[in-house]
């Protein structure tokens, strides 16, 4: 039996997905969610048994590549300088996010006209303002209003505790008189509409078995089911059909049982986040759009933004009971924020202070460190480090460079035979500049702090948490994918909703003004009904 | 005697590995690896790493056969430190064998609950008990108060 069309399909159900679906929920029109993943159940998580650090590297990796489980598809990460990592469920990736939930900066908008670098996007922090606001309380954010750093805003909730490790890395900025502020953190510092606040597990990257962390399967979809929102599982898109007008018409995707289905739909919202989402349009493949859907401009799959991590770590001669407690939201740094030339680069990053580690992950750390060895000396090592370690992590502004990019991978595929997708990325030399200061600057603030000894990663490998730009928001068709709206400029009625369509990264974790820029592409839509698809 | 069987199902031989790797701690508080009957998990945890456990045999059979040269009876009847020396001598030819030993040893060394007791930490998942940490220093907040934004 052929499925009923829909009035909106969205693909995806994770942050992007599930924000747009309870928004556009409003129009009363009928709104269909695919998702390749399951739902998951919190009983599940590894938190749940002794051996959730060892499941943390495997079943529950943030790497597809090393869970390779039914719901994933490979990636094919040989030319990248960074891993690119996911996870793939009704939640997306907020199912293993730390939830550290920063917003973009206004001047982060606006690189092109403050710094000459990047381009400016057509829309601005104020237009996100009120959906940011919207999005907080959605989510259930803790936090501390007045942070100099941003415009005035309240979070719903107050800051979560810092722990020892926040106390004692805060303690190294206040010394040194650098800016720094408990962080916006979408885990509940106290019950908030029917879930539990946290109590402080640590395992927050493996799924938060307390609920207390705003993974969008516990947060929107509740809700946007509430409003007749359907949420369809195991369905894998295969590709987007369009009509002889051009128009999308809807997908064609795999079921559960492996079987191929046609769902149309009026309007297609795209949520697959910023290697998902390329992929989909160039496998959309049509006489109209023979360089994959919505692609005249060229430029899907191209700007692929990460934000290069670098790790920073002191080791403490009093314990820090560091694994306790959300292990990446205690506080922010905006202090090498701004553009500094004299530093030899341009833009800047953040500093993520972070908690420590279990005693799994914390012997090998060790071990690749060189700093806890096998043998005889083990346990004298494990016992100096385990405990006794604190974090920075620097996020730097990565600007778009078009050869870093997401394509379809020429014999690679997924298990129903789809193109995976081919991450090519390299570094550039402000990006490496600007993690050579980081480090150093790190090291200071870890010593400022009372750390008796101090190592980094200069260049976080494992650390593509954040996908962006490959569909990225534009006035110029030429330039760019999607319009101010998120509306693709060659199909009218396609939106793209994930963090593909940011044109620069800024040097904050993005995924608060992903959902922002998602409630806000939903209520354009809802205002612009009627206009929407005439012809420009 | 040349043995037959691979390296990781030879028992005895991955017991006296694995506590040269992490040997029991000089109070005894914390036991050897191998003496908490780890090796089954580890071998078949590295015979499904598609990557690191070929890697991981042929190192390991190289120390089983430079052993078994120095003692009729191999690694399980040396002392730790002759047992140390034969395993050293093949990290050159096997730069692969510790790393990938420890990377499954690692995480179930430090879930057993005998373990975990001995670094101090409850013997308990995270959830549904969880922890309690620190407040934020109220001395550090009053001066960011001070700089907020209003
Ligand atoms: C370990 C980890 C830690 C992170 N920590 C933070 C953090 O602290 N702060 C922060 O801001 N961000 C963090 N992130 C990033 C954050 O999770 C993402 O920015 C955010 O989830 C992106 O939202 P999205 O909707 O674009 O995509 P996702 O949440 O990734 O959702 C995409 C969904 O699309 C589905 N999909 C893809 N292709 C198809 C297809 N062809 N058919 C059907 N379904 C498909 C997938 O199954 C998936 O569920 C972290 C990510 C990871 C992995
Ligand atoms: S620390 Fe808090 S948010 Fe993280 S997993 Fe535990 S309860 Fe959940």
């Amino acid at each position: 039996m052929p499925n009923e069309p829909v009035g909106v399909l969205v693909i995806g159900a994770g942050a992007s997905g599930a924000a747009f679906a309870w928004s556009i929920a409003d129009t009363g029109m009928s709104v269909l969610c695919l998702d390749q993943g399951p739902w998951m159940k919190q009983q599940d998580y590894p938190s749940n048994g002794l051996d959730w650090e060892a499941r943390g590297m495997g079943d529950f990796s943030p790497s597809p590549n090393v869970r390779g489980l039914a719901a994933d598809y490979p990636i094919n990460e040989e030319q990248s300088e960074i891993s690119p990592l996911m996870f793939n469920a009704v939640g997306g990736s907020t199912i293993l996010w730390a939830a550290h939930f920063p917003r973009l900066t206004p001047r982060d908008f606006r690189s092109k006209s403050e710094d000459g670098v990047g381009e400016d996007w057509p829309i601005d922090y104020q237009t996100l303002e009120p959906y940011f606001a919207l999005n907080d309380r959605m989510m259930g954010v803790s936090g501390l209003a007045g942070d100099p750093a941003y415009p005035y805003h309240e979070p719903p909730l107050p800051p979560l505790r810092f722990g020892k490790t926040g106390n004692t890395l805060a303690s190294g900025f206040e010394k040194l008189g650098w800016h720094w502020w408990p962080s916006d953190s979408a885990i509940l510092s106290r019950e908030y509409e029917g879930r539990a606040a946290c109590i402080n597990l640590g395992p927050c990257l493996s799924g938060c078995a307390q609920g207390a962390k705003a993974s969008t399967d516990i947060t929107y979809w509740p809700v946007a089911q509430r409003k007749g929102v359907q949420v369809r599982t195991g369905c894998r898109v295969r590709e987007i059909t369009v009509g002889a007008d051009g128009m999308a018409e809807g997908v064609l995707y795999y079921d559960p049982e492996g079987q191929l289905q046609e769902q149309k739909a009026e309007i297609v919202v795209l949520a697959c986040n910023g290697i998902g989402t390329p992929r989909l349009l160039l496998n959309s493949v049509s006489k109209q759009h023979p360089d994959g859907l919505a692609n005249s401009s060229g430029l899907v799959g191209k700007n692929l933004m990460f934000h290069p991590y670098a790790a920073i770590t002191g080791i403490f001669a009093e314990p820090l009971h560091g694994r306790r407690g959300p292990v990446g939201c205690s506080f922010w740094s905006h202090e090498f924020y701004r553009t500094d030339r004299s530093r030899g680069f341009v833009r800047g990053y953040s500093f993520e202070a972070v908690r420590g580690l279990g005693p799994a992950q914390s012997a090998l750390s060790g071990m690749i460190q060189g700093l806890v060895p096998w043998g005889e000396d083990h346990h004298r090592a494990f016992d100096r480090f385990y405990d006794h370690t604190a974090s920075l992590l620097a996020i730097t502004e990565d600007l778009a460079e078009e050869t870093n990019t997401v394509t379809l991978d020429p014999e690679l595929t997924d298990s129903h035979g789809i193109p995976a997708p081919k991450v090519s990325y390299r570094l550039s030399e402000n990006s490496r500049k600007m993690l050579a200061h980081a480090v150093e600057r790190g090291k200071e603030a870890l010593m400022a702090a009372g750390a008796v000894e101090t190592f980094a990663q200069p260049l976080f490998r494992e650390a593509g948490w954040h996908l962006m730009g490959t569909a990225r928001m534009g006035r110029d068709p030429s330039t760019s994918v999607v319009n101010e709206w998120g509306q693709a400029h060659d199909v009218k009625n396609l939106f793209i909703v994930d963090g593909s369509v940011f044109v620069t990264a800024g040097a904050v974790n993005p995924t608060s003004t992903i959902q922002a820029n998602a409630l806000y592409v939903a209520d354009s839509i809802k205002k612009n009904i009627e206009t929407l698809f005439d012809p420009a | 005697m040349t043995e037959t069987r691979p390296a990781l199902n030879d028992h005895d031989f991955m017991k006296a590995l694995l506590n040269l790797l992490i040997p029991p701690s000089a109070s005894r508080e914390l036991p050897g690896a191998g003496a908490l009957g780890l090796e089954t998990a580890v071998a078949a945890a590295l015979q499904d790493d598609p990557s690191l456990g070929p890697m991981v045999e042929a190192g390991a059979l190289a120390v089983r056969e430079a052993a078994l040269a120095e003692h009729p009876e191999g690694l399980p009847a040396m002392a730790p430190e002759a047992g140390t020396k034969v395993v050293e001598a093949q990290l050159t030819a096997h730069p692969f064998l510790m790393m990938g030993l420890l990377r499954y040893l690692y995480p179930a060394y430090y879930q057993h609950p005998q373990v975990l007791e001995g670094i101090g930490e409850p013997p308990r998942p995270p959830f549904p008990e969880g922890f309690d940490v620190e407040a934020t220093d109220a001395e550090l907040l009053e001066k960011l108060l001070a700089r907020r934004r209003t």
